[in-house]
């Protein structure tokens, strides 16, 4: 269980508010997608809700443990055992093969089965391949596949189908949300495309750094059910 | 202007290179000219230790000027490239607009400034200098030796090289410059990467994360060697040197050995630890621990660091027996040169302990990167 009691963050020394007193619940194993335009928070929330920031008042508890008030080293231990991200901007390795890439994830886990979550993402054949020899869409699917072989409790994703052609696109989701499924792990995405909010338990909607709205879907969509 | 006068300005370990080369090329060119003036006076059993003074005065300048004359222009290269680098967008936008590869090249003229600014400075030091130096090699029983401005010292040592470096820089600026404008537009994580042969299939990541930080960088891995080589050499040199009766000149060395290896070992680390910022965040987002981030990125260079050091000894070793045994062979009071191995022990253990303070305070330098920047970008 996720709680989040009066969350504040601000930016340019308290001139840029970018969450004004969110609260909100995450129970376990849920699906939840927050929707918001640009500059709303949404962004600044997954970053207070997965330990990458700390936010100026109010707590953010895991399971009644605050990690608000964790020391780096604490927040260290924490993001190792318990999140995974999905980036938007992909963040690879530049240096390093598709393997080596998924393998930062993998090795934290110990999950030397790895390969299949490759294969599922069709990046097989380009095991060997760098991120500049990959195409937007191959980089995005890399960057799914190191989160998914951390094995984590909660998944962040910040826009993780931005990069994809609908074909591609509706295969990933489908197998994130399958995966999600079959593991049990709290997935939070943040995302302009509305229609993914149709495949979440939970859908908060974000505006001026406050939530203004939170909806539960009484029939959730696969991701071949939703538009594009 | 795509490249301000900062951009050459700023260039400050090109800047003390220079100034360090000059320094000491100018008073051993001032001296080789002007004790020819009493060449006469010099008589029959001085002239050994005469020639040797000047024999002397002609390799340091040999050594000296060449050494570090090298090294200026792959700093200059190493820079020209990280700034092309990291100024890709902004070169490409340029480049779309029709301005061509020479026009563009040209503005890389101000890089040269780094280098009329460290030759001037090294001048001016080496004539304040230059009585004392002197003094010290002036042999007894010759009669004072007067200082002179010679503009052609001048001319060799501040004007050629600002010239040719600044040439160096345009014209490895124009090579720098030919990639298509959509290679210079796309991101910088989208540039082409170079691919090596396939690594092992089960190396853990932090290794293989590891050897690729090597591998990325290979002008880096080259600094530091180098840096490692300078902090050997020098310091053990000078410290021969102070030995033999010869305590102005092993301070010198010593002053410059350490001024070398600061200036490599700051430029070479700070680039790596630049470099390396987005990865070591990216790694901290999931949660690696800083001492497993600080791993990647600094131990591969230990060996190449020991290497540096063990080439370092070996030169300084070689090139004092052969100068002495070259020089000295025939003057009485030089003493023989042999290795000291107590020095040798000392010199390392300073040096495994500087570095292990680089590495230390550039590790907070990494620390300092805030994870959070990942997702603000």
């Amino acid at each position: 269980m996720i709680s989040v009691r009066d969350v504040t963050k601000s930016y340019n020394a308290g001139r840029t508010a970018a969450l004004n007193g969110v609260s909100l619940d995450i129970e376990d194993g849920k699906n939840i997608v927050i929707l918001g335009a640009s500059g709303s928070g949404k962004s600044t929330l997954l970053s207070v809700l997965s330990g990458l920031t700390k936010p100026d008042s109010g707590s953010v508890l895991y399971n009644d443990r605050d990690i608000a008030k964790y020391t780096e080293k604490q927040l260290t231990d924490f993001r190792r055992g318990t999140v995974g991200f999905i980036f938007q901007q992909y963040y690879l390795l530049p240096h390093l093969s598709v393997d080596g890439n998924v393998r930062l994830g993998a090795d934290l886990a110990k999950n030397t089965s790895y390969r299949e979550i490759i294969d599922a993402v069709g990046l097989s054949e380009k095991l060997k391949s760098k991120p500049s020899q990959l195409s937007g869409g191959e980089q995005q699917r890399v960057c799914i596949a190191r989160a998914l072989a951390k094995n984590p409790r909660v998944l962040f994703s910040d826009e993780p189908t931005g990069a994809l052609d609908e074909s591609t696109g509706r295969d990933v989701l489908d197998y994130i949300l399958r995966l999600q499924s079959e593991r049990g792990f709290t997935m939070i995405t943040v995302t302009h495309n509305r229609n993914i909010a149709d495949t979440a338990d939970v859908v908060i909607k974000m505006n001026s750094g406050k939530i203004v709205e939170t909806l539960k879907n009484d029939r959730k969509k696969n991701a071949y059910e939703i538009g594009w | 202007m795509l490249i301000g006068l900062k951009d050459g300005i700023k260039l400050i370990g090109i800047s003390i290179v220079c100034a360090a080369a000059v320094f000491v090329c100018t008073f051993m060119l001032n001296f080789y000219i002007d004790v020819q003036t009493v060449e006469q006076s010099v008589t029959e059993q001085m002239r050994a230790l005469y020639d040797a003074q000047i024999s002397m005065c002609k390799f340091v300048t040999a050594i000296t000027g060449g050494v570090l004359c090298v090294i200026t222009a792959v700093m200059l290269a190493f820079y020209i490239k990280l700034y092309v680098d990291a100024n890709a967008e902004n070169i490409g936008i340029i480049k779309a607009f029709g301005y061509s590869d020479a026009s563009i090249a040209i503005r890389f003229w101000v890089f040269g400034l780094s280098v009329l600014i460290g030759t001037a400075a090294g001048f001016g030091l080496s004539f304040a200098a230059m009585p004392a130096v002197y003094r010290e090699l002036t042999i007894d029983g010759l009669p004072d030796i007067a200082i002179r401005f010679h503009f052609s010292v001048f001319a060799s040592l501040v004007i050629a090289p600002t010239a040719v470096f600044t040439a160096l820089a345009c014209g490895y600026a124009l090579h720098a410059l030919k990639r298509p404008v959509n290679e210079l537009l796309r991101d910088k994580a989208d540039k082409p990467t170079k691919v090596g042969r396939s690594r092992s299939k089960d190396r853990p990541f932090l290794i293989d994360m590891g050897l690729s930080v090597l591998g990325a960088k290979k002008s880096v891995v080259f600094f530091f060697t180098f840096a490692c080589f300078c902090f050997s050499s020098m310091i053990q040199m000078g410290v021969s040197m102070s030995d033999m009766n010869s305590d102005m000149m092993g301070m010198i060395i010593l002053v410059i050995g350490i001024t070398l290896a600061s200036v490599t070992t700051v430029m070479s680390v700070t680039t790596l630890v630049n470099a390396n910022k987005k990865n070591v965040a990216l790694m901290r987002a999931f949660g690696y621990r800083l001492r497993d981030c600080v791993y990647t990125v600094f131990a591969g260079y230990v060996p190449f660091g020991l290497i540096g050091f063990a080439a370092g000894t070996a030169y300084q070793y070689g090139l004092l027996k052969l100068m002495i045994g070259l020089m000295f062979d025939d003057v009485a009071g030089i003493p023989e040169y042999t290795f000291d191995l107590g020095n040798f022990f000392i010199v390392l253990a300073v040096f495994i302990a500087t570095y292990a303070v680089v590495f230390w305070v550039y590790s907070y330098k990494l620390k300092r990167t805030s994870v959070n920047a990942l997702m603000a970008e």
